[in-house]
């Protein structure tokens, strides 16, 4: 267990030092490319927090674009306050709504947006898993709830078009302004906002699956029978971890709808969700920091390929994905665990492999 | 780990190192050279080849690479070639606006030709205007919209309703059944069509709108059936168009008494919903593939030869062509050493071209003076104009939305 | 009165056309418990099937129908031996799997056919309306309600009264065992995934009359699909049936009573309760314990 801390401990250490230094170093600290990268940073917030969920307790959330959305629409509609000063907001009038929403009004606080952008997500994620959880609700099931949520989420947004904004979203957002500091997502400063952000979510991400409650969440995804008679509450834990991995998202859809300048219900799609999920996989679900790196590669092959190859480039990602899937099945993280351990073979041959790998169990334990 | 299983994650790691190589260079190429400043022009395609919307879009993609093709075999513009740079954004609009991002800040573009729907346009917006770079936009929309950054090649509310819905209520009566996907464009033309029918007499017997790419419409045909209204009048798109028609024909209601009115059906609808179901409902809009007028021969000929003898051009594929011939036209006027997007944009304020619908003019609050039309489809699925305007009219953006003005300075409020 | 019946009637043919799509996921996911996300895009493929053999063969949808079945069960077939068959240990990877096959049959049509909307003529003697009173029932649809009650029958046939279906049901129940007795589970895997494949591309031949018929098609349809199936219980084909029939018929009467994305949302609010308090479905079958 201790050397796997500190093998995540260097690794954390590496990527760090990659975003922080070696990346705005290799784009120049050109205005365009930081912005493009800050966008993969962010999504990379959203792919660990299902990395936690789905890596740790083996829950997969293919609703996790909900909680995103909702993040986004709280910090759109904070700057769309804003942007509309003292009138209500633009699209309200166009929808013959005449008073700001009371929805709306708390969202002139900066202060309660920051929070409600990971509150609410969280509250919403701790009510879906409470109402899931306490029925022992699990696997594929849990996966067909949330899907059905977030379509029926998604539906309702768009459908509430004078508060919402309906299908083309909250747009024409003024800058953020925190402390005076005007953010101009062009800038080098906002690059290292996000990718602040980002470091801060993989610390606590990494610190949670440390931790005895990583212990315990890891033991749920093995087995939850025998976990529960172990004494352990199964559903507290993963109602907790269900909310934490929701307000991780939420924050993502803040910083999301920040790099984009506008909110738009297309962030709460199915297929939104489905590339997260695929995101996390490349990556290698077991590590919160391989998923973030699985989000940032995976963008950023989508971006440079679609430069190269016009016409062809989606084709070119879906036979990606399906190879990773058929031949990496624990992502790039279980193929460098697997090289680190050949090596250690190849060093002392005569020893055993100690370690049994968690996915060789997680890969038998459906019911027969 | 067994050996093949071994040889087969090598194989996989392997594609991701050749996309990683793929990638390095261009990580690296950073910034490039300033606007136009070589030896050709470059210029941003972004219309969506995958996607929901790419049955549209593709043809918006077609008619502008034509128009670009020829005007390069013409020898271009100050003897520089045009460079079409073409972006696929996936019918996403997060996607769109990344690619925006490529096309006016790292591209040097110095106007991109793009989109079909409305949040796509939105998700260009902000970036256009703060880049104070050019989008040409050719869709038909809703307007209220009132960007200096924004060349509208469509039609407005006015331009499509103000000769239609009179005309509608004296030959088929006063009740409209409105029916469309649920989002800003068919409320806004269904805004505007109730201030209309207030003040000719008509009435709405039945609004109602479906979700995006809805395709059972049993339940509306059902209502409609109970409701018997004089019209139905339509801003369903894309696959729901079709559907509806479709099952509309198959439910045998009667076009000669009940017709589709439909302000977003074209040649390309049509062809998926088939002439014999779409035959004898009307559509208006400024352009269709049958008007006669010398210029339209000529781009239908070449869009024929060029793309194949069943393809069709419909009226955001007009616009999508003439607006290529817009900027070139702007372009002409400039200075070739100090093109920007805002010397583009004031060189085509006040200018007429004849494009294939007639001769048109790009208003100063950017939007277009075009011609509008109401038309039957045919069994053979093309439309026979019925109405025309007798004059271009002008574009009105807030027409719906008295003591709100857009012009040259932007939006005015009385 | 009218109304309420014409709308049982949308509703019914809503829940047929959901059926013949929901049906073979139900197969594939009971057998194998491998969830299908690209069962749209085979959908998709049968609705291509169908618009190349009346364009260059001048086949009618229905005359169609045998010669997709083949088509898209040959792709099924295919797909299975090459992918699916490879995953059967891990069944939640199968669902990026077959995302990604989707992915890559789309764009191929895409690439190959191209990204147009396509037009295919609906059979000309299904023309028409049978007008009972007020009650007003297209032909077109009458017919995919009736053939969706013969897939239906046919299936459940095919499960219980020939050898392949006790094979099938054997391997359901304990793998292991049934391979002891010689059944070879990987050959009923493959002809079970391919037969689920066939009868999407059926459903595809039968919608694209009603539909529009463009890459994107099977998308959407999918997740709807896949709601039945849980709500039907694993494995168990009347319940199938019975989640068609129900979802088909609450989402006609929510639209009268509202509007039609209400009555969907509704719907899915529906569905997500149903799930919790009866996660093993309507009609649980006992072959699973």
């Amino acid at each position: 267990m201790n050397s796997r801390i500190s093998y995540d401990v260097i690794g954390f250490a590496l990527f760090a030092g990659v975003i922080l230094f070696g990346v705005p170093a290799i784009l120049g600290y050109d205005a365009f490319e930081l912005s493009t990268f800050s966008r993969y940073l962010s999504l990379a917030i959203v792919s660990m927090a299902l990395a936690l969920s789905w890596g740790t307790a083996g829950l997969l959330n293919l609703g996790q674009a909900a909680t995103f959305g909702m993040g986004s629409y709280a910090m759109a509609m904070h700057l769309k306050l804003k942007a509309s000063g003292e009138s209500l907001p633009d699209f309200m009038g166009w929808n013959n709504v005449d008073t700001l929403p009371w929805l709306w009004v708390p969202f002139q606080s900066l202060t309660f947006t920051l929070l409600a952008g990971f509150l609410i997500p969280a509250g919403v994620g701790g009510l879906i898993a409470v109402f899931m959880f306490r029925a022992r609700i699990a696997g594929v099931f849990v996966a067909i709830i949330t899907l059905a949520f977030l379509v029926a989420f998604q539906l309702l947004v768009i459908n509430q078009q004078g508060f919402t904004g309906g299908q083309n979203g909250l747009t024409g957002l003024a800058p953020l302004e925190i402390f005076g500091w005007v953010v101009d997502i062009y800038s080098v400063s906002f690059y290292y906002l996000v990718s602040a952000c980002l470091l801060v979510a993989l610390t606590l991400g990494l610190y949670l699956t440390h931790s005895k409650f990583g212990l315990v969440l890891r033991a749920i995804r093995e087995d939850p029978e025998r976990t529960r008679y172990f004494g352990y509450n199964v559903a507290s834990y993963e109602t907790l971890i269900f909310c934490i991995s929701a307000a991780l998202a939420g924050w993502a859809g803040m910083l999301y709808a920040l790099v984009l300048e506008f909110a738009s219900p297309t962030y709460m799609s199915v297929s939104f969700s489905l590339a997260i999920v695929i995101w996390c996989a490349v990556g290698g679900r077991e590590s919160v920091l391989a998923a973030a790196i699985g989000a940032i590669l995976v963008n950023l092959a989508e971006g440079r390929l679609s430069d190269v190859f016009v016409e062809g480039w989606h084709l070119i990602l879906g036979v990606m994905f399906l190879l990773v899937v058929m031949f990496m099945p624990r992502g790039i993280y279980g193929l460098i665990v697997d090289a680190g351990r050949a090596l250690k073979r190849q060093g002392s041959r005569a020893e055993t492999v100690e370690y049994n790998p968690p996915d060789a169990l997680l890969s038998q334990n459906r019911e027969s | 780990m067994k050996r093949r299983d071994f040889l087969g994650r090598v194989g996989a790691a392997g594609t991701m190192g050749l996309t990683g190589a793929l990638s390095v260079p261009a990580l690296l190429s950073g910034s490039r050279h300033a606007y136009a400043a070589g030896d050709d022009i470059p210029i941003g395609v972004l219309f969506s080849l995958t996607g929901a919307v790419a049955v549209v879009e593709h043809t918006l993609h077609d008619a502008a690479l034509m128009a670009i093709a020829e005007i390069n075999a013409d020898g271009g513009v100050h003897g520089k070639q045009l460079r079409p740079i073409v972006e696929d954004p996936a019918s996403d609009p997060a996607t769109y606006a990344d690619r925006a991002r490529r096309l006016m800040i790292r591209d040097k573009c110095v106007s991109v030709f793009g989109s079909y729907t409305s949040s796509s346009r939105q998700a260009v917006l902000p970036i256009a205007e703060q880049r104070n770079n050019l989008y040409w936009y050719p869709t038909l929309y809703e307007g209220r919209e009132c960007s200096r950054n924004i060349m509208y090649g469509g039609a407005l509310a006015n331009q499509q309703q103000d000769i239609l819905i009179p005309w509608l209520i004296e030959n088929f009566g006063k009740k409209f059944y409105m029916i469309g996907n649920n989002y800003v464009y068919p409320k806004e033309e269904n805004n505007y069509c109730r201030i209309l029918l207030n003040e000719l007499g008509g009435e709405v017997v039945h609004e109602e709108y479906v979700p995006m790419g809805h395709s059972d419409f049993s339940s509306v045909i059902n209502r409609i059936r109970a409701e018997q209204p004089d019209v139905i009048f339509s801003t369903l798109v894309g696959d729901s168009d079709v559907a509806f028609s479709r099952q509309y024909h198959a439910a045998e209601l009667n076009p000669d008494k009940m017709p589709i009115v439909s302000l977003t059906r074209s040649e390309v609808e049509v062809k998926a919903i088939g002439g014999e179901a779409a035959a004898g409902h009307f559509s208006s809009a400024p352009y269709f593939m049958g008007h006669e007028s010398p210029e339209n021969e000529r781009f239908v000929e070449n869009y024929r030869s060029r793309y194949g003898g069943d393809q069709v051009t419909h009226f955001v594929s007009e616009a999508a062509y003439f607006q290529i011939y817009q900027f070139k036209a702007a372009l002409e006027k400039l200075d070739p050493d100090n093109i920007t997007p805002i010397g583009i944009r004031d060189a085509a304020m006040g200018m007429t071209m004849k494009a294939p619908q007639g001769e048109i003019l790009i208003d100063d609050n950017l939007h277009t003076h075009l011609w509008p039309k109401v038309a039957q489809w045919q069994a053979d699925g093309q439309a026979k104009v019925i109405l025309q305007s007798e004059e271009r009219v002008t574009p009105k953006p807030y027409a719906a939305y008295p003591g709100q003005e857009c012009t040259g300075e932007g939006l005015v409020k009385a | 009165m009218d109304v309420v019946f014409n709308q049982v009637f949308a509703g019914l043919s809503f829940a047929s056309i959901l059926l013949i799509i929901a049906l073979g996921l139900a197969i594939i996911y009971g057998t194998m418990g491998v969830i299908n996300l690209a069962h749209g895009e085979f959908v998709m493929l049968g609705a291509y099937a169908t618009w190349a053999l009346q364009t260059y063969a001048g086949l009618g949808v229905v005359t169609a129908l045998p010669l997709v079945f083949l088509a898209v069960a040959a792709a099924g077939w295919i797909i299975e031996k090459v992918i699916v068959q490879r995953l059967y240990a891990r069944p939640l990877d199968t669902i990026l799997a077959t995302w990604g096959i989707g992915i890559i049959i789309q764009q191929a049509v895409r690439l190959g056919i191209g990204p147009d909307s396509r037009f295919v003529q609906g059979p000309q003697w299904l023309t028409g309306n049978l007008q009972i009173g007020n009650l007003v029932m297209s032909n077109y649809r009458l017919f995919v309600i009736a053939f969706a009650i013969f897939i239906l029958g046919a299936t459940w046939l095919l499960m219980t009264r020939t050898e392949f279906g006790m094979k099938l049901r054997a391997v359901i129940q304990n793998r292991n065992i049934s391979e002891c007795y010689g059944i070879k589970a990987e050959k009923v895997y493959s002809v079970t995934f391919a037969y689920g494949a066939g009868l999407a591309g059926i459903a595809g031949a039968l919608i694209t009359p009603l539909f529009s018929t463009i890459p994107t098609m099977g998308t959407g349809l999918v997740v709807d699909a896949f709601l039945v199936v849980i709500v039907g219980g694993l494995g168990s084909l009347m319940g199938t049936a019975a989640a068609a029939m129900l979802i088909g018929e609450v989402t006609a009467l929510f639209s009268i009573v509202m509007n039609d994305t209400l009555g969907r949302i509704a719907v899915l609010a529906g569905i997500i309760l149903l799930i919790r308090f009866r996660p093993r479905g309507l009609f649980p079958s006992d072959t699973r314990r």
